[in-house]
C-alpha cells in the first residue's frame, strides 16, 4: 500500500503535460465573470427572506374590517408588535451583515463552514422569530374575534350544541391543527431550500468535527 | 496600478495553474465542470488577491482558495449533459512510461481516490503535493495529531477500495 502510493506521488508530480494549459488572455477574461459561490446564493436567499417578512407586515390585512369594542384592543397590540418588529429586523440585519463580512475564502476549510453556518443560524433565527410573530398575530386576532366580535353563527352554534365545552374543543382543534399545517409547510420549504444548498457543507463540516473529538 | 495588479495577478496565476487544475480534475467528473470549476476558484483567487500579502507562497495561499472553494463554495452547476467520464484526460498514464502493472495500480488508485469523500480527497491531495502535516492541518483547520490520524485512515479506506 505504501509502495502504492510513494508511486502514486512521484506520478502525480510528473503530470503537469498532461493537465490543461490556459493561455494568459484566458485566464484574464475568467477574473471578470460573475461569481456563482454558494456564499452568493445563501446573501440573495437572506436578502428575499428580510424583504419576504417587511413586505408581509407592511401589508395592510383587513384592517378595515375590525371595528367596535375590540378595535382599541387590536390597535395597541398592532403598534407594540410593529415596534418590536423594526428593532429586531434591525438587529438581525446587523448581525447577519456582521456575519457575511467576515466569510473568507482565505480562512481554513474549516473556520470557513463554520462562518458559512454561523451566517445563515442568524438568518434562520430572524425566520423563526418571524414565524413566532406570525403565530401571535394570529392569536391576537382569534382572541380579538372571540371576546370582542364573536360572530352570531358560530356562537348560537355552540350554545345550542349538546355540550357547549365539546364545541369549544372542536373549534380549539380546528385553529390548532390550521396552525400546525402552516408550520409544517414553512418547515418543508425550508428544509427543501437549505436542505439543497447546505447539505454537502453540513456533512463536510461534521466529518471535520468528529476528528476533533 | 489597477492594471498592474491585474497583471501581475494573472501571470502568477498562469504559472501555477497546475494546482487549481489538479484540485479540478479531482472534484469533478467531466470537462464542463472542470472548467466551471476552474473559473469560480480563479474569480475567488482574484476576489482575495488584494489581501494577499505575499507573507507566504503564492502558491500556498493557492492551496487553501483553490481547495474551499472545491470544497465549500463551489455549487454543480446543473448543465450535466456530459456524464461520460474524462478521468483518462487528466490521469492519463503513458503505457510506454511503465510496466502493465504498475500502469493498472495506477489507475485502481485514481479511481479509488475519485470516491472517496470532499475533505478525504483534500487530505490525499495535499499528501500527494508533498505538503507537510502542518501545513495539512492549518489548510483544513484541524490539529496536526488529528490530519496524521485522519489521513492514515484514509489510507486504509483505500486499502480497502483497492483490496476488496
Amino acid at each position: 500500500m505504501m509502495d502504492e502510493l510513494e508511486l502514486l506521488k512521484k506520478d502525480w508530480q510528473k503530470q503537469g503535460e498532461q493537465l490543461p494549459k490556459l493561455s494568459y488572455e484566458e485566464i484574464y477574461k475568467m477574473i471578470w465573470k460573475k461569481s456563482s459561490s454558494l456564499v452568493k446564493w445563501i446573501f440573495y436567499i437572506c436578502i428575499a427572506e428580510f424583504l419576504f417578512w417587511i413586505i408581509i407586515s407592511v401589508l395592510p390585512i383587513n384592517s378595515g374590517e375590525i371595528g367596535g369594542k375590540g378595535a382599541d384592543f387590536v390597535k395597541v397590540t398592532d403598534w407594540i408588535l410593529q415596534v418590536v418588529f423594526f428593532l429586531v429586523i434591525i438587529y438581525f440585519a446587523y448581525q447577519f451583515y456582521q456575519n457575511y463580512r467576515k466569510i473568507s475564502v482565505t480562512d481554513s476549510a474549516r473556520d470557513l463552514m463554520k462562518k458559512i453556518i454561523r451566517t445563515r443560524k442568524t438568518v434562520m433565527q430572524y425566520v423563526w422569530f418571524n414565524v413566532g410573530l406570525f403565530a401571535f398575530t394570529m392569536i391576537i386576532v382569534l382572541l380579538e374575534v372571540l371576546v370582542f366580535d364573536p360572530p352570531q353563527e358560530l356562537m348560537e352554534r355552540i350554545s345550542t350544541a349538546d355540550s357547549t365545552l365539546l364545541a369549544w374543543l372542536l373549534v380549539g382543534i380546528f385553529f390548532a391543527i390550521s396552525i400546525a399545517f402552516f408550520g409544517l409547510l414553512f418547515w418543508l420549504f425550508y428544509r427543501l431550500i437549505y436542505g439543497i444548498l447546505l447539505k454537502r457543507l453540513n456533512d463536510n463540516y461534521r466529518e471535520l468535527k468528529r476528528l476533533e473529538v | 496600478m489597477n492594471k498592474e495588479l491585474e497583471h501581475q495577478f494573472v501571470t502568477e496565476l498562469e504559472n501555477n495553474q497546475n494546482i487549481v487544475h489538479k484540485v479540478c480534475s479531482l472534484y469533478t467528473n467531466n470537462r464542463d465542470a472542470h472548467n466551471d470549476l476552474f473559473q469560480e476558484i480563479t474569480i475567488q483567487l482574484w476576489k482575495a488577491y488584494p489581501k494577499f500579502r505575499g507573507d507566504s507562497k503564492f502558491s500556498t495561499w493557492m492551496y487553501r482558495v483553490a481547495l474551499n472553494t472545491a470544497i465549500t463554495l463551489y455549487r454543480k452547476s446543473k448543465k450535466r449533459v456530459r456524464t461520460q467520464d474524462y478521468d483518462a484526460v487528466i490521469f492519463k498514464i503513458k503505457a510506454d512510461e511503465y510496466d502493465d502493472t504498475q500502469e493498472r495500480q495506477l489507475k485502481l488508485m485514481y479511481n479509488a481516490i475519485r470516491q472517496l469523500g470532499d475533505i478525504e480527497k483534500a487530505l490525499v491531495f495535499l499528501y500527494l503535493e508533498d505538503k507537510n502535516y502542518t501545513e495539512i492541518a492549518e489548510t483544513l483547520g484541524i490539529t496536526e495529531v488529528n490530519a496524521r490520524v485522519k489521513m492514515n485512515r484514509v489510507k486504509n479506506k483505500l486499502r480497502t477500495i483497492l483490496n476488496p
